[in-house]
């Protein structure tokens, strides 16, 4: 279970505060999405979560299972189980793909205690999960991301999901710089992870991708903390009133 | 009124000097007879060891950075076959014909020499053939005056030799010793050899270490040149000398992983039309090291190519040194010639020193050169640590990728993976904040 209280966030370069007594929780399991206008903070507590430097903390606490998640370093929140999908996925010029999947892969299974993948091993998984959301293995001889579509970059950060066997997914702007064809390939590696076991945090500014990814609650997420939450019907009626009354003008 | 000023040797330059008096006698007379030698020695007397306000020496000041004794000229020590494999590293598996030299003397029980037909490969002997570019330079004299052994290589025309030679120069003996030696390569027209320089130690057995490469690649040959430094502090001071006839390939690469001096280089002219050079190299360096890397390409002739790719990787105090000059004679139109330089600068007090120089006397070409100095992107560490990747680990990968770029330019992928893993674990042992 997710647990965030009351948390503040500023950019530890500038005073201006943006998130403001954020509290949310994320029962195990379950998939929350978290919706908002430009500028409402989502993808800065996408990166809080995920432990990037630049933003500093002033208050609050986030919760993993228990483990208070804003005391780890990024590694270490990788093997409590937390991801983070990009929403530009980065490329690596000279890392080719499978190199830094199976460094990555076998780095977690050496922190979470379990045995490292020899390379035959290691291979067939990645040709399995990889078969499921089109990736063929040749495309991970190259270097990572690198001259990817945006298609491509967020099939190869579901991938990058599937191996390393997280248990609490964020998702950040997923279906942003997507077809309607990636995004179903996409939406339905996403589906392929849910599970009794994994918790998931679907951060988007569209309600598209949640008829793709119906998720269990919805939050809308304004002026940096949550206004309002409900059921899916919640994202249909942002899709029907927009973000009006969430915006400044409203305010 | 005249005054004789009389240019104040320095305490390394009288050090040699005296070395070699002590010495002379018993260096082998078959490397180099006693007179050759002698005169060599004059030369280095007259030229002394060369200092910063020499252009190409600018910051690689030897008169300041040899204080110390000259060491002992090594002598041939015995070397089990598995110590040796072992201070070969990744190199030890490659399937490669081998020439073993032990402080700087051949030994035959270590070689495994091919027996081909077309391959002939006896010792150096005499004097180099000498020209401007290596009667300016001193340490080509003491190289001359010093040296102990090498291989005369001929590749006969149209032989392309089936596998790759190695001469593996490894010292021994737990003392600091000067090991010298020299080789002249010889690829005949539309032959091929790939030549694997490897330098080793055993029993941390560290020095001065002088290594003379004479090469021609006559018409359509093609010589692929690797060098790997050894990974014990020793002084390393390296001469590549090549002449290219029409349409040969020369592709030339140098990994150093660490030294406290290292000076490599390399001077190549394009005699014949057509031709092309491709040389990249990685050097790494922390604590004090300081690392040059120095080439002159001489256009000469019509049409031929030259690329050069210089890529650092420098933490704590290190120095990287990193020298292109191009010359374009007026003949030599149509030439196409490109450099880059890049340094990876890991700490605030490492430094990278880049001089490219252009010297175009034709009006047809096509030349350019750039260069970057950077750290690591921690945009990239940071998405590494978000998969799981230890920071540690992480830039140690990022860093490797950088590195990547130059191994790239070796042609055998053997070759390549042994190489990579020499980078990687110099980084892993290095590389640790």
């Amino acid at each position: 279970m997710l647990e965030i209280n009351d948390l503040h966030v500023k950019l530890a370069q500038e005073d201006k505060p943006i998130i403001k007594g954020l509290s949310l929780a994320v029962p195990k399991g379950e998939v929350h999405a978290i919706m908002g206008p430009n500028g409402s903070g989502k993808s800065t507590l996408a990166y809080v979560l995920a432990g990037r430097d630049g933003y500093e903390v002033t208050s609050g606490e986030v919760l993993w299972n228990g483990d208070n998640v804003l005391d780890m370093e990024p590694e270490e929140r990788a093997a409590a189980g937390v991801f983070l999908a990009f929403q530009y996925p980065m490329e690596i010029p000279g890392v080719a793909g499978l190199t830094f999947l199976r460094t990555a892969t076998n780095a977690l299974r050496k922190a979470r205690g379990d045995k490292e993948l020899t390379t035959p091993e290691f291979l067939r998984l990645v040709k399995e999960k990889g078969a499921e959301l089109n990736i063929d293995i040749e495309m991970l001889k190259r270097p990572v991301n690198v001259g990817f579509s945006g298609g491509e970059k967020k099939r190869s950060e579901i991938l990058q999901m599937a191996l390393l066997e997280p248990t609490m997914c964020v998702l950040d702007e997923t279906d942003s710089g997507l077809d309607i064809d990636a995004l179903r390939v996409v939406s339905e590696g996403v589906n392929a992870l849910r599970s009794p076991e994994r918790s998931m945090l679907m951060i988007t500014h569209y309600q598209r991708l949640l008829n793709y990814i119906v998720p269990d609650k919805v939050h809308v997420l304004a002026f940096g903390r949550i206004q309002k939450s409900g059921g899916k019907e919640l994202a249909l009626e942002l899709e029907q009133s927009g973000y009006a009354e969430y915006t400044d003008a409203a305010a | 009124m005249t005054t004789n000023v009389e240019i104040m040797k320095t305490k390394a330059e009288k050090a040699f000097a005296e070395h070699f008096a002590s010495v002379s006698g018993s260096l082998p007379s078959d490397a180099v007879a006693l007179d050759a030698r002698q005169a060599a020695m004059s030369r280095f007397d007259e030229l002394g060891l060369p200092h910063r306000r020499i252009e190409s020496w600018k910051y690689t000041d030897l008169r300041n950075a040899l204080t110390v004794d000259v060491p002992a000229v090594g002598d041939a020590t015995a070397v089990s076959a598995a110590d040796l494999d072992a201070a070969l590293g990744p190199l030890a598996g490659l399937d490669t014909y081998r020439a073993v030299f032990v402080n700087g003397r051949l030994d035959e029980g270590l070689s495994t020499l091919p027996s081909m037909t077309g391959v002939e490969i006896g010792s150096s002997s005499g004097a180099p053939a000498m020209d401007d570019a290596l009667a300016a330079e001193s340490i080509v004299a003491l190289n001359t005056a010093f040296v102990t052994g090498g291989l005369a290589i001929k590749i006969a025309d149209g032989v392309a030799v089936d596998k790759p030679l190695m001469i593996v120069s490894a010292r021994a003996g737990g003392s600091d010793l000067l090991v010298t030696t020299r080789h002249d390569v010889s690829v005949g027209t539309k032959a091929s050899l790939t030549l694997i320089e490897a330098f080793a130690s055993i029993g941390g057995t560290a020095g001065q270490s002088n290594a003379l490469v004479t090469i021609t690649i006559a018409d359509g040959g093609r010589l692929d040149h690797t060098k790997v430094g050894a990974t014990v502090a020793i002084s390393d001071l390296a001469t590549w000398r090549a002449h290219l006839g029409n349409e040969a390939t020369y592709r030339a690469f140098q990994l150093i992983p660490g030294a406290p001096l290292a000076r490599n280089q390399v001077f190549v002219t394009f005699d014949g039309e057509g031709s092309a050079l491709d040389f990249a190299t990685a050097a790494m360096g922390n604590g004090k090291d300081h690392i040059d890397s120095t080439i002159v390409v001489d256009h000469r002739a019509v049409g031929c190519t030259s690329r050069e790719l210089f890529k650092g990787v420098l933490d704590d105090s290190a120095r990287g040194v990193c020298q292109g000059k191009v010359i374009v004679q007026q003949i030599a139109q149509k030439t196409d010639g490109k450099q880059m330089a890049q340094a990876l600068m890991l700490s605030e007090d490492c430094e990278f020193d880049s001089k490219p120089e252009l010297e175009i006397y034709a009006d047809d070409v096509v030349c350019g050169h750039g260069s970057t100095s950077a750290e690591v992107d921690p945009d990239l560490v940071f998405y590494c640590r978000s998969r799981g990747i230890p920071e540690a680990e992480a830039k140690v990968l990022l860093t490797e990728s950088f590195v990547a770029e130059t191994i790239d330019h070796v042609s055998s992928e053997s070759l390549r993976d042994a190489l990579s893993e020499i980078a990687r674990n110099w980084l892993a042992a290095n590389h640790t904040k």
